[in-house]
Protein backbone atom coordinates (compact mmCIF):
# COMPACT_ATOMS: atom_id res chain seq x y z
CA UNK A 1 0.00 0.00 0.00
CA UNK A 2 1.26 3.04 -0.84
CA UNK A 3 2.73 5.40 1.88
CA UNK A 4 0.35 7.51 3.48
CA UNK A 5 1.38 11.66 1.90
CA UNK A 6 0.97 14.50 3.95
CA UNK A 7 -2.10 16.10 4.27
CA UNK A 8 -3.53 19.09 2.63
CA UNK A 9 -2.77 21.12 5.56
CA UNK A 10 -5.89 22.43 7.62
CA UNK A 11 -5.19 25.30 9.17
CA UNK A 12 -5.13 24.79 12.78
CA UNK A 13 -6.19 27.96 13.82
CA UNK A 14 -9.09 28.62 11.76
CA UNK A 15 -12.07 29.96 13.20
CA UNK A 16 -14.27 26.76 12.22
CA UNK A 17 -11.43 24.41 13.78
CA UNK A 18 -11.54 26.30 17.17
CA UNK A 19 -14.98 26.77 17.26
CA UNK A 20 -15.30 22.94 16.58
CA UNK A 21 -13.37 21.60 19.27
CA UNK A 22 -14.60 24.04 21.55
CA UNK A 23 -18.01 23.64 20.87
CA UNK A 24 -17.51 19.89 20.91
CA UNK A 25 -15.66 19.67 24.23
CA UNK A 26 -18.49 22.09 25.44
CA UNK A 27 -21.36 19.20 24.68
CA UNK A 28 -19.26 16.74 25.91
CA UNK A 29 -19.10 18.72 29.55
CA UNK A 30 -22.63 18.95 28.92
CA UNK A 31 -23.28 15.38 28.86
CA UNK A 32 -21.12 14.17 31.50
CA UNK A 33 -21.48 16.91 33.83
CA UNK A 34 -24.63 17.16 33.96
CA UNK A 35 -25.86 13.40 33.76
CA UNK A 36 -28.96 14.20 35.78
CA UNK A 37 -30.35 15.57 32.62
CA UNK A 38 -33.56 13.77 31.35
CA UNK A 39 -33.59 12.96 27.82
CA UNK A 40 -37.20 13.81 27.37
CA UNK A 41 -36.40 17.51 28.86
CA UNK A 42 -35.85 18.73 25.58
CA UNK A 43 -36.10 22.45 26.31
CA UNK A 44 -33.52 22.06 28.93
CA UNK A 45 -31.05 20.48 26.93
CA UNK A 46 -31.71 22.76 23.85
CA UNK A 47 -31.03 25.95 26.13
CA UNK A 48 -27.74 24.14 27.30
CA UNK A 49 -27.01 23.45 24.05
CA UNK A 50 -27.46 26.98 23.09
CA UNK A 51 -25.21 28.37 26.00
CA UNK A 52 -22.49 25.86 25.52
CA UNK A 53 -22.93 26.94 21.56
CA UNK A 54 -22.23 30.84 22.50
CA UNK A 55 -19.42 29.89 25.38
CA UNK A 56 -17.47 28.27 22.69
CA UNK A 57 -17.71 31.07 20.88
CA UNK A 58 -16.45 33.91 23.48
CA UNK A 59 -14.36 31.43 24.45
CA UNK A 60 -12.41 31.00 21.46
CA UNK A 61 -12.27 35.03 20.63
CA UNK A 62 -11.10 35.21 24.12
CA UNK A 63 -11.05 38.71 25.78
CA UNK A 64 -9.95 40.65 22.17
CA UNK A 65 -13.82 41.97 21.46
CA UNK A 66 -16.59 42.96 24.03
CA UNK A 67 -19.36 40.89 23.27
CA UNK A 68 -16.90 38.02 24.09
CA UNK A 69 -15.93 39.47 26.97
CA UNK A 70 -19.78 40.34 28.30
CA UNK A 71 -21.12 36.75 27.50
CA UNK A 72 -18.07 35.24 29.29
CA UNK A 73 -19.18 37.46 32.58
CA UNK A 74 -22.57 36.18 31.87
CA UNK A 75 -21.47 32.57 31.96
CA UNK A 76 -19.15 33.00 34.96
CA UNK A 77 -21.83 34.62 36.74
CA UNK A 78 -24.54 32.28 36.44
CA UNK A 79 -21.80 29.64 37.20
CA UNK A 80 -21.09 32.03 40.52
CA UNK A 81 -24.73 31.86 41.38
CA UNK A 82 -25.25 28.16 40.83
CA UNK A 83 -22.59 27.11 43.12
CA UNK A 84 -24.00 29.64 45.61
CA UNK A 85 -27.30 27.88 45.20
CA UNK A 86 -25.89 24.56 46.06
CA UNK A 87 -23.96 25.83 49.03
CA UNK A 88 -26.14 27.48 51.15
CA UNK A 89 -29.56 26.34 52.84
CA UNK A 90 -32.42 26.95 50.05
CA UNK A 91 -34.04 29.92 51.75
CA UNK A 92 -30.80 31.39 52.82
CA UNK A 93 -29.60 31.00 49.00
CA UNK A 94 -33.12 32.46 47.91
CA UNK A 95 -32.60 35.61 49.19
CA UNK A 96 -28.61 35.40 48.53
CA UNK A 97 -29.01 34.92 44.89
CA UNK A 98 -31.34 37.48 45.00
CA UNK A 99 -29.26 40.12 46.06
CA UNK A 100 -27.00 38.84 43.80
CA UNK A 101 -29.31 38.91 40.55
CA UNK A 102 -30.01 42.49 41.59
CA UNK A 103 -26.74 43.73 41.63
CA UNK A 104 -25.50 41.53 38.90
CA UNK A 105 -28.85 42.89 36.51
CA UNK A 106 -28.71 47.05 38.17
CA UNK A 107 -24.96 46.73 37.03
CA UNK A 108 -25.78 45.51 33.39
CA UNK A 109 -29.08 48.06 33.83
CA UNK A 110 -26.87 51.00 34.68
CA UNK A 111 -25.09 51.55 31.48
CA UNK A 112 -28.38 51.62 29.32
CA UNK A 113 -29.80 53.92 31.77
CA UNK A 114 -27.20 56.65 31.10
CA UNK A 115 -26.90 55.39 27.56
CA UNK A 116 -27.19 58.67 25.70
CA UNK A 117 -28.87 56.91 22.57
CA UNK A 118 -31.57 55.61 24.26
CA UNK A 119 -33.33 58.30 22.42
CA UNK A 120 -35.94 57.48 19.89
CA UNK A 121 -34.84 58.87 17.22
CA UNK A 122 -30.91 59.86 17.89
CA UNK A 123 -29.30 63.08 16.37
CA UNK A 124 -28.43 61.11 13.16
CA UNK A 125 -32.50 60.04 12.33
CA UNK A 126 -31.68 56.52 12.63
CA UNK A 127 -35.18 55.78 14.25
CA UNK A 128 -33.60 53.61 17.07
CA UNK A 129 -31.75 51.35 14.76
CA UNK A 130 -28.42 51.82 16.72
CA UNK A 131 -30.40 51.29 19.43
CA UNK A 132 -31.81 47.83 18.54
CA UNK A 133 -28.37 47.07 17.35
CA UNK A 134 -27.19 47.58 20.30
CA UNK A 135 -29.35 45.52 22.68
CA UNK A 136 -28.79 42.46 20.25
CA UNK A 137 -24.79 42.69 20.45
CA UNK A 138 -23.99 41.54 23.54
CA UNK A 139 -21.87 43.97 25.75
CA UNK A 140 -21.90 46.80 22.86
CA UNK A 141 -24.73 49.16 24.79
CA UNK A 142 -21.90 51.55 26.02
CA UNK A 143 -20.26 52.10 22.96
CA UNK A 144 -20.00 54.78 20.07
CA UNK A 145 -21.02 54.29 16.54
CA UNK A 146 -17.24 52.97 14.85
CA UNK A 147 -17.15 50.66 17.84
CA UNK A 148 -20.36 49.08 17.42
CA UNK A 149 -19.83 48.44 13.85
CA UNK A 150 -16.19 46.44 15.02
CA UNK A 151 -18.22 44.60 17.38
CA UNK A 152 -20.65 44.20 15.28
CA UNK A 153 -18.97 42.82 12.21
CA UNK A 154 -16.88 40.19 14.68
CA UNK A 155 -19.85 39.26 16.27
CA UNK A 156 -21.70 38.43 12.80
CA UNK A 157 -18.52 36.94 11.83
CA UNK A 158 -18.37 34.74 14.78
CA UNK A 159 -21.96 33.54 14.74
CA UNK A 160 -21.62 32.67 11.10
CA UNK A 161 -19.24 30.16 11.64
CA UNK A 162 -20.46 28.59 15.12
CA UNK A 163 -23.74 28.21 12.55
CA UNK A 164 -21.91 26.38 9.95
CA UNK A 165 -20.63 24.16 12.51
CA UNK A 166 -23.46 23.20 14.67
CA UNK A 167 -25.25 22.38 10.96
CA UNK A 168 -22.14 20.25 9.87
CA UNK A 169 -22.84 18.75 13.11
CA UNK A 170 -26.44 18.33 13.06
CA UNK A 171 -25.50 17.15 9.36
CA UNK A 172 -23.34 14.50 11.13
CA UNK A 173 -25.63 12.91 13.58
CA UNK A 174 -28.28 12.93 11.60
CA UNK A 175 -26.62 9.95 9.29
CA UNK A 176 -24.62 7.83 11.53
CA UNK B 1 15.68 81.32 14.14
CA UNK B 2 14.70 77.79 13.90
CA UNK B 3 11.38 78.95 14.98
CA UNK B 4 10.91 81.30 12.94
CA UNK B 5 12.31 78.58 10.11
CA UNK B 6 9.05 76.74 11.00
CA UNK B 7 6.39 79.71 11.11
CA UNK B 8 7.85 81.42 7.84
CA UNK B 9 7.14 78.58 5.61
CA UNK B 10 3.62 79.14 6.09
CA UNK B 11 3.71 82.61 4.72
CA UNK B 12 6.29 81.67 2.37
CA UNK B 13 4.38 78.87 0.84
CA UNK B 14 1.60 81.36 0.86
CA UNK B 15 3.73 83.98 -1.54
CA UNK B 16 5.25 81.12 -3.18
CA UNK B 17 1.43 80.22 -4.58
CA UNK B 18 0.84 83.67 -4.97
CA UNK B 19 3.68 83.65 -7.12
CA UNK B 20 3.03 81.09 -8.96
CA UNK B 21 -0.74 82.07 -9.56
CA UNK B 22 0.71 85.04 -11.12
CA UNK B 23 3.45 83.18 -13.36
CA UNK B 24 0.91 82.01 -15.46
CA UNK B 25 0.41 85.48 -16.47
CA UNK B 26 4.04 87.10 -16.85
CA UNK B 27 6.17 84.67 -17.57
CA UNK B 28 9.01 86.77 -19.11
CA UNK B 29 8.98 89.44 -16.27
CA UNK B 30 9.74 86.62 -14.20
CA UNK B 31 12.96 85.69 -16.58
CA UNK B 32 14.10 89.29 -15.88
CA UNK B 33 13.81 89.25 -12.59
CA UNK B 34 14.93 85.94 -11.55
CA UNK B 35 18.32 87.47 -12.74
CA UNK B 36 17.90 89.90 -9.78
CA UNK B 37 16.74 87.12 -6.92
CA UNK B 38 20.34 85.60 -8.15
CA UNK B 39 21.87 88.56 -7.02
CA UNK B 40 19.74 88.83 -4.04
CA UNK B 41 20.53 85.47 -3.06
CA UNK B 42 24.49 85.63 -3.84
CA UNK B 43 24.50 88.58 -1.40
CA UNK B 44 22.78 87.03 1.49
CA UNK B 45 25.03 84.06 1.03
CA UNK B 46 27.11 85.19 4.13
CA UNK B 47 24.21 85.09 6.53
CA UNK B 48 24.79 81.76 9.22
CA UNK B 49 21.34 80.31 9.31
CA UNK B 50 20.40 80.54 5.72
CA UNK B 51 23.74 78.82 4.66
CA UNK B 52 22.60 75.21 4.77
CA UNK B 53 19.48 76.15 3.66
CA UNK B 54 20.35 77.99 0.35
CA UNK B 55 23.26 75.48 -0.03
CA UNK B 56 19.95 73.20 0.17
CA UNK B 57 17.51 75.28 -1.57
CA UNK B 58 20.12 75.34 -4.53
CA UNK B 59 20.95 71.59 -4.79
CA UNK B 60 17.50 71.20 -4.59
CA UNK B 61 17.34 73.08 -8.19
CA UNK B 62 18.27 70.20 -10.18
CA UNK B 63 15.05 68.12 -10.38
CA UNK B 64 12.47 70.78 -9.67
CA UNK B 65 11.22 73.59 -11.94
CA UNK B 66 12.13 76.94 -10.47
CA UNK B 67 9.30 78.73 -9.30
CA UNK B 68 9.67 82.32 -10.60
CA UNK B 69 10.23 84.88 -8.94
CA UNK B 70 8.24 88.06 -9.46
CA UNK B 71 8.30 91.82 -8.69
CA UNK B 72 5.10 92.16 -6.93
CA UNK B 73 6.41 89.60 -4.60
CA UNK B 74 9.35 91.90 -3.62
CA UNK B 75 7.51 94.79 -2.84
CA UNK B 76 5.96 92.15 0.09
CA UNK B 77 9.02 91.81 0.74
CA UNK B 78 9.91 95.71 1.42
CA UNK B 79 6.37 95.53 3.01
CA UNK B 80 8.43 92.82 5.76
CA UNK B 81 10.89 94.82 5.36
CA UNK B 82 12.63 95.72 8.62
CA UNK B 83 14.50 92.43 9.00
CA UNK B 84 17.12 91.20 6.44
CA UNK B 85 16.95 88.06 7.24
CA UNK B 86 13.25 87.71 6.93
CA UNK B 87 13.64 89.48 3.56
CA UNK B 88 16.15 86.10 2.72
CA UNK B 89 13.80 83.81 3.98
CA UNK B 90 11.64 84.85 1.64
CA UNK B 91 13.87 84.56 -0.88
CA UNK B 92 13.89 80.95 0.02
CA UNK B 93 10.50 80.88 -0.96
CA UNK B 94 10.97 81.39 -4.09
CA UNK B 95 12.13 77.86 -4.17
CA UNK B 96 10.46 74.82 -4.74
CA UNK B 97 8.64 73.70 -1.58
CA UNK B 98 10.83 70.43 -2.00
CA UNK B 99 13.82 72.62 -1.25
CA UNK B 100 11.60 73.82 1.26
CA UNK B 101 11.55 70.74 3.53
CA UNK B 102 15.38 70.65 3.19
CA UNK B 103 15.24 73.04 5.79
CA UNK B 104 11.93 72.33 7.84
CA UNK B 105 13.03 68.70 7.75
CA UNK B 106 12.69 66.25 10.14
CA UNK B 107 11.32 67.98 13.36
CA UNK B 108 8.23 69.89 12.34
CA UNK B 109 7.60 67.59 10.00
CA UNK B 110 3.62 67.31 10.76
CA UNK B 111 3.52 71.24 11.29
CA UNK B 112 5.10 71.96 7.81
CA UNK B 113 2.40 69.45 6.96
CA UNK B 114 -0.19 71.27 8.22
CA UNK B 115 1.00 74.75 7.17
CA UNK B 116 1.08 73.67 3.50
CA UNK B 117 -2.55 72.83 4.05
CA UNK B 118 -3.56 75.87 4.91
CA UNK B 119 -2.32 77.69 1.94
CA UNK B 120 -3.98 74.59 -0.48
CA UNK B 121 -7.60 75.06 0.61
CA UNK B 122 -6.69 79.09 -0.48
CA UNK B 123 -4.57 78.77 -3.44
CA UNK B 124 -3.93 75.87 -5.76
CA UNK B 125 -1.88 75.45 -8.68
CA UNK B 126 -2.62 72.89 -10.73
CA UNK B 127 0.11 73.19 -13.63
CA UNK B 128 3.43 73.53 -11.46
CA UNK B 129 2.77 70.50 -9.51
CA UNK B 130 5.87 70.72 -7.15
CA UNK B 131 5.03 73.39 -4.24
CA UNK B 132 1.60 73.16 -3.10
CA UNK B 133 1.35 69.70 -4.59
CA UNK B 134 2.34 68.18 -1.09
CA UNK B 135 -0.91 67.58 0.13
CA UNK B 136 -1.90 64.71 -1.59
CA UNK B 137 -4.51 62.46 -1.97
CA UNK B 138 -3.82 60.73 1.62
CA UNK B 139 -7.13 61.82 3.03
CA UNK B 140 -8.21 58.58 3.16
CA UNK B 141 -5.83 57.05 4.69
CA UNK B 142 -5.97 59.22 7.68
CA UNK B 143 -7.01 57.89 10.69
CA UNK B 144 -5.38 59.79 13.85
CA UNK B 145 -2.73 61.63 12.39
CA UNK B 146 -5.57 63.84 10.49
CA UNK B 147 -6.99 64.81 13.58
CA UNK B 148 -3.76 66.06 15.38
CA UNK B 149 -3.25 67.61 11.89
CA UNK B 150 -6.50 68.79 11.63
CA UNK B 151 -6.16 70.80 14.90
CA UNK B 152 -2.43 71.99 13.62
CA UNK B 153 -4.11 73.62 10.48
CA UNK B 154 -6.47 75.20 12.70
CA UNK B 155 -4.10 77.12 14.32
CA UNK B 156 -1.64 77.50 12.13
CA UNK B 157 -4.44 79.02 10.10
CA UNK B 158 -5.07 81.34 12.91
CA UNK B 159 -1.98 81.97 13.48
CA UNK B 160 -0.94 83.43 10.04
CA UNK B 161 -4.27 85.24 9.58
CA UNK B 162 -3.05 86.84 12.71
CA UNK B 163 0.25 87.63 11.24
CA UNK B 164 -0.26 88.09 7.28
CA UNK B 165 -0.75 91.42 5.84
CA UNK B 166 -3.78 92.64 4.54
CA UNK B 167 -2.04 92.65 0.96
CA UNK B 168 -1.60 88.96 1.30
CA UNK B 169 -5.24 88.28 2.52
CA UNK B 170 -6.32 89.54 -0.35
CA UNK B 171 -4.30 88.17 -2.67
CA UNK B 172 -5.03 85.24 -0.99
CA UNK B 173 -8.54 85.56 -1.29
CA UNK B 174 -7.82 86.62 -4.73
CA UNK B 175 -6.78 83.51 -5.41
CA UNK B 176 -8.64 81.54 -3.50
CA UNK B 177 -11.59 82.53 -6.29
CA UNK B 178 -9.63 81.48 -9.11
CA UNK B 179 -8.50 78.39 -7.83
CA UNK B 180 -11.35 76.92 -6.35
CA UNK B 181 -11.56 74.77 -9.81
CA UNK B 182 -7.94 73.37 -9.30
CA UNK B 183 -8.97 72.26 -5.78
CA UNK B 184 -11.87 70.17 -6.37
CA UNK B 185 -9.65 68.31 -8.32
CA UNK B 186 -7.09 67.79 -5.96
CA UNK B 187 -4.39 66.82 -8.03
CA UNK B 188 -1.65 64.86 -7.00
CA UNK B 189 1.95 66.71 -7.06
CA UNK B 190 5.52 65.40 -8.62
CA UNK B 191 6.80 65.48 -5.44
CA UNK B 192 5.18 63.29 -3.54
CA UNK B 193 5.96 63.11 0.74
CA UNK B 194 4.91 60.06 1.80
CA UNK B 195 5.48 61.27 5.47
CA UNK B 196 3.41 63.78 4.98
CA UNK B 197 -0.98 63.31 5.62
CA UNK B 198 -3.41 65.75 5.34
CA UNK B 199 -6.69 66.56 5.24
CA UNK B 200 -7.94 68.49 2.66
CA UNK B 201 -10.69 70.51 2.93
CA UNK B 202 -12.92 69.79 0.91
CA UNK B 203 -14.51 72.74 -1.56
CA UNK B 204 -17.41 74.68 0.72
CA UNK B 205 -16.54 72.53 3.64
CA UNK B 206 -15.34 74.52 6.73
CA UNK B 207 -11.83 73.88 7.71
CA UNK B 208 -12.43 74.14 11.42
CA UNK B 209 -10.96 71.14 14.02
CA UNK B 210 -14.80 70.11 14.79
CA UNK B 211 -15.80 69.16 11.52
CA UNK B 212 -12.63 67.95 10.09
CA UNK B 213 -13.04 65.34 12.72
CA UNK B 214 -16.62 64.70 12.28
CA UNK B 215 -15.41 64.07 9.07
CA UNK B 216 -12.99 61.60 9.69
CA UNK B 217 -15.34 59.78 12.16
CA UNK B 218 -17.81 59.36 9.44
CA UNK B 219 -15.41 58.21 7.02
CA UNK B 220 -14.38 55.80 9.85
CA UNK B 221 -17.87 54.85 10.09
CA UNK B 222 -18.50 54.96 6.29
CA UNK B 223 -15.78 52.17 6.02
CA UNK B 224 -17.14 49.81 8.89
CA UNK B 225 -20.12 50.06 6.93
CA UNK B 226 -18.66 48.61 3.55
CA UNK B 227 -16.97 45.91 5.26
CA UNK B 228 -20.13 44.62 6.88
CA UNK B 229 -21.98 44.68 3.24
CA UNK B 230 -19.10 42.37 2.49
CA UNK B 231 -20.12 40.23 5.58
CA UNK B 232 -23.94 40.33 5.49
CA UNK B 233 -25.61 38.81 2.39
CA UNK B 234 -27.82 40.45 -0.13
CA UNK B 235 -26.52 43.99 0.95
CA UNK B 236 -25.04 44.94 -2.26
CA UNK B 237 -27.50 47.26 -3.45
CA UNK B 238 -28.55 48.80 -0.11
CA UNK B 239 -26.85 52.23 0.14
CA UNK B 240 -28.26 54.35 3.26
CA UNK B 241 -27.04 53.65 6.25
CA UNK B 242 -30.09 53.29 7.51
CA UNK B 243 -31.19 50.31 5.16
CA UNK B 244 -27.52 49.07 6.20
CA UNK B 245 -28.57 48.84 9.63
CA UNK B 246 -32.00 47.26 9.02
CA UNK B 247 -30.19 44.94 7.21
CA UNK B 248 -27.49 44.15 9.81
CA UNK B 249 -30.00 43.89 12.46
CA UNK B 250 -31.95 41.21 10.93
CA UNK B 251 -29.10 39.12 9.85
CA UNK B 252 -28.13 39.05 13.41
CA UNK B 253 -31.24 38.60 15.01
CA UNK B 254 -31.81 35.51 11.62
CA UNK B 255 -28.27 33.72 13.24
CA UNK B 256 -29.65 34.14 16.36
CA UNK B 257 -32.39 32.27 15.74
CA UNK B 258 -30.56 29.55 13.94
CA UNK B 259 -28.23 28.85 16.58
CA UNK B 260 -31.32 28.13 18.70
CA UNK B 261 -32.97 25.94 16.32
CA UNK B 262 -29.60 24.01 15.95
CA UNK B 263 -29.06 23.40 19.44
CA UNK B 264 -32.89 22.62 19.43
CA UNK B 265 -31.80 19.89 16.72
CA UNK B 266 -28.32 18.75 18.38
CA UNK B 267 -30.42 18.36 21.90
CA UNK B 268 -33.28 16.01 19.95
CA UNK B 269 -30.71 14.56 17.44
CA UNK B 270 -27.78 12.96 19.23
CA UNK B 271 -27.67 10.28 22.57
CA UNK B 272 -24.89 10.67 24.56
CA UNK B 273 -22.38 8.20 24.16
CA UNK B 274 -22.41 8.84 20.61
CA UNK B 275 -20.33 12.27 20.95
CA UNK B 276 -17.31 10.50 22.67
CA UNK B 277 -17.03 8.35 19.10
CA UNK B 278 -17.86 11.43 17.48
CA UNK B 279 -15.02 13.68 19.26
CA UNK B 280 -12.84 10.71 18.79
CA UNK B 281 -13.09 10.77 15.10
CA UNK B 282 -13.59 14.36 15.36
CA UNK B 283 -10.29 14.91 16.90
CA UNK B 284 -8.50 12.03 14.69
CA UNK B 285 -9.63 14.50 11.66
CA UNK B 286 -8.47 17.76 13.10
CA UNK B 287 -4.94 16.73 13.68
CA UNK B 288 -3.41 18.13 10.27
CA UNK B 289 -0.10 15.39 10.04
CA UNK B 290 0.53 14.32 13.39
CA UNK B 291 3.88 11.93 14.23
CA UNK B 292 1.62 8.87 14.95
CA UNK B 293 -0.24 9.11 11.90
CA UNK B 294 3.41 9.40 9.80
CA UNK B 295 4.87 6.41 12.24
CA UNK B 296 1.35 4.03 11.73
CA UNK B 297 1.90 4.39 7.98
CA UNK B 298 5.87 4.69 7.32
CA UNK B 299 7.40 2.11 9.52
CA UNK B 300 4.93 -1.34 9.27
CA UNK B 301 7.23 -3.34 11.08
CA UNK B 302 6.88 -0.86 14.48
CA UNK B 303 6.45 -3.83 17.08
CA UNK B 304 2.73 -1.77 18.51
CA UNK B 305 1.72 0.43 15.92
CA UNK B 306 -2.03 0.12 17.72
CA UNK B 307 -0.37 1.07 20.57
CA UNK B 308 1.56 4.05 19.56
CA UNK B 309 -1.65 5.34 18.38
CA UNK B 310 -3.55 4.67 21.33
CA UNK B 311 -0.80 6.62 22.90
CA UNK B 312 -1.09 9.51 21.01
CA UNK B 313 -4.94 9.48 21.46
CA UNK B 314 -4.53 9.43 24.60
CA UNK B 315 -2.13 12.68 24.18
CA UNK B 316 -4.73 14.38 21.94
CA UNK B 317 -7.52 14.07 24.52
CA UNK B 318 -5.58 14.53 27.68
CA UNK B 319 -3.99 17.98 25.71
CA UNK B 320 -7.71 19.11 24.91
CA UNK B 321 -8.90 18.57 28.51
CA UNK B 322 -11.02 15.70 26.84
CA UNK B 323 -9.98 13.59 29.58
CA UNK B 324 -9.04 10.03 29.56
CA UNK B 325 -11.96 8.33 30.45
CA UNK B 326 -14.00 9.99 27.88
CA UNK B 327 -11.21 8.42 25.28
CA UNK B 328 -10.98 5.37 27.12
CA UNK B 329 -14.57 4.74 27.04
CA UNK B 330 -14.97 5.05 23.03
CA UNK B 331 -11.84 2.80 22.58
CA UNK B 332 -12.98 0.29 25.42
CA UNK B 333 -16.74 0.13 23.28
CA UNK B 334 -14.87 0.04 19.85
CA UNK B 335 -11.97 -2.31 21.43
CA UNK B 336 -14.95 -5.19 22.30
CA UNK B 337 -16.20 -4.75 19.06
CA UNK B 338 -14.38 -7.60 16.94
CA UNK B 339 -11.21 -6.91 14.38
CA UNK B 340 -13.00 -3.89 12.14
CA UNK B 341 -12.96 -1.34 14.80
CA UNK B 342 -9.03 -0.78 14.80
CA UNK B 343 -9.23 -1.01 10.62
CA UNK B 344 -11.64 1.91 11.57
CA UNK B 345 -9.37 4.18 13.61
CA UNK B 346 -6.86 3.66 10.85
CA UNK B 347 -8.96 3.99 8.22
CA UNK B 348 -10.34 7.35 9.77
CA UNK B 349 -6.45 7.99 9.77
CA UNK B 350 -6.00 7.39 6.57
CA UNK B 351 -8.77 9.26 5.48
CA UNK B 352 -7.46 12.09 7.37
CA UNK B 353 -4.01 12.16 4.99
CA UNK B 354 -6.26 11.60 2.46
CA UNK B 355 -8.98 13.96 2.53
CA UNK B 356 -8.71 16.14 4.93
CA UNK B 357 -9.94 18.63 3.48
CA UNK B 358 -13.46 17.25 2.35
CA UNK B 359 -14.46 17.39 5.61
CA UNK B 360 -15.80 20.93 6.19
CA UNK B 361 -17.27 20.37 2.42
CA UNK B 362 -20.25 18.63 3.64
CA UNK B 363 -18.60 15.35 2.88
CA UNK B 364 -18.75 13.86 6.63
CA UNK B 365 -21.21 11.74 5.29
CA UNK B 366 -18.77 10.07 2.67
CA UNK B 367 -16.60 9.98 5.43
CA UNK B 368 -18.64 7.71 7.41
CA UNK B 369 -18.85 5.52 4.27
CA UNK B 370 -15.31 5.47 3.14
CA UNK B 371 -14.09 4.22 6.76
CA UNK B 372 -16.28 0.67 5.49
CA UNK B 373 -15.08 0.58 2.25
CA UNK B 374 -10.81 1.26 3.21
CA UNK B 375 -11.05 -1.31 5.60
CA UNK B 376 -10.55 -3.67 2.71
CA UNK B 377 -7.91 -1.42 0.98
CA UNK B 378 -5.65 -1.79 3.65
CA UNK B 379 -5.43 -5.93 4.46
CA UNK B 380 -1.19 -5.12 5.81
CA UNK B 381 -1.60 -2.85 8.25
CA UNK B 382 -4.62 -4.58 10.37
CA UNK B 383 -2.56 -7.63 10.16
CA UNK B 384 -0.05 -6.10 12.94
CA UNK B 385 -3.42 -4.82 14.53
CA UNK B 386 -4.31 -8.18 15.16
CA UNK B 387 -0.43 -9.47 16.69
CA UNK B 388 -0.99 -6.44 18.63
CA UNK B 389 -4.18 -5.79 19.88
CA UNK B 390 -3.76 -8.36 23.13
CA UNK B 391 -0.66 -6.08 24.07
CA UNK B 392 -3.18 -3.09 23.28
CA UNK B 393 -5.82 -4.84 25.17
CA UNK B 394 -3.11 -4.64 28.49
CA UNK B 395 -2.47 -1.43 27.77
CA UNK B 396 -6.00 -0.03 28.01
CA UNK B 397 -7.04 -2.06 30.90
CA UNK B 398 -4.12 -0.22 32.67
Amino acid sequence: MSPPHQPTSINPNSLKIQLAYRFLHNLNNINTKRSNLDHTQINRKSHRVKVAAYASMAFVTGSRRAWSRSILRKIRNRGVLARIKKRVDHKASRVRVHHHLNARSTKRRNPSCSNPNGDYIDPSGNLGLEVKLRKLVPGAVMMDACGLLDETADYIKCLATQVEVMRTLVDLYSTI
Amino acid sequence: MSHELRNDPSLLERQQARMKWQQQKQQSFFNASDHTMQNMFSTSMPLAQTNETFTGLLSGHNGLDIVKPDPGLMEDWAGFGDHLSYGYMNQNSIMPLGADQSFVHGNSVSVSTSVTVSVSPKKRKADKGQSLEVVTEKEKKLKGCAEEGDSKITHQNSNNSDKATGDNKSSNSKGASTNTSSKDKSKVSEVQKPDYIHVRARRGQATDSHSLAERVRREKISERMKYLQDLVPGCNKITGKAGMLDEIINYVQSLQKQVEFLSMKLATVNPELDFNIDNVFAKEMFQPSTSEFQGLGCTSETPNPAYFQLNSLDQVYCGLDMGINSAEMALRRSLTAPMSIPETFMDSSCFNQILPSAMWDGDLQNLCKMEFEQGTLIPIQSHQYTGSNEGSNLKMEM
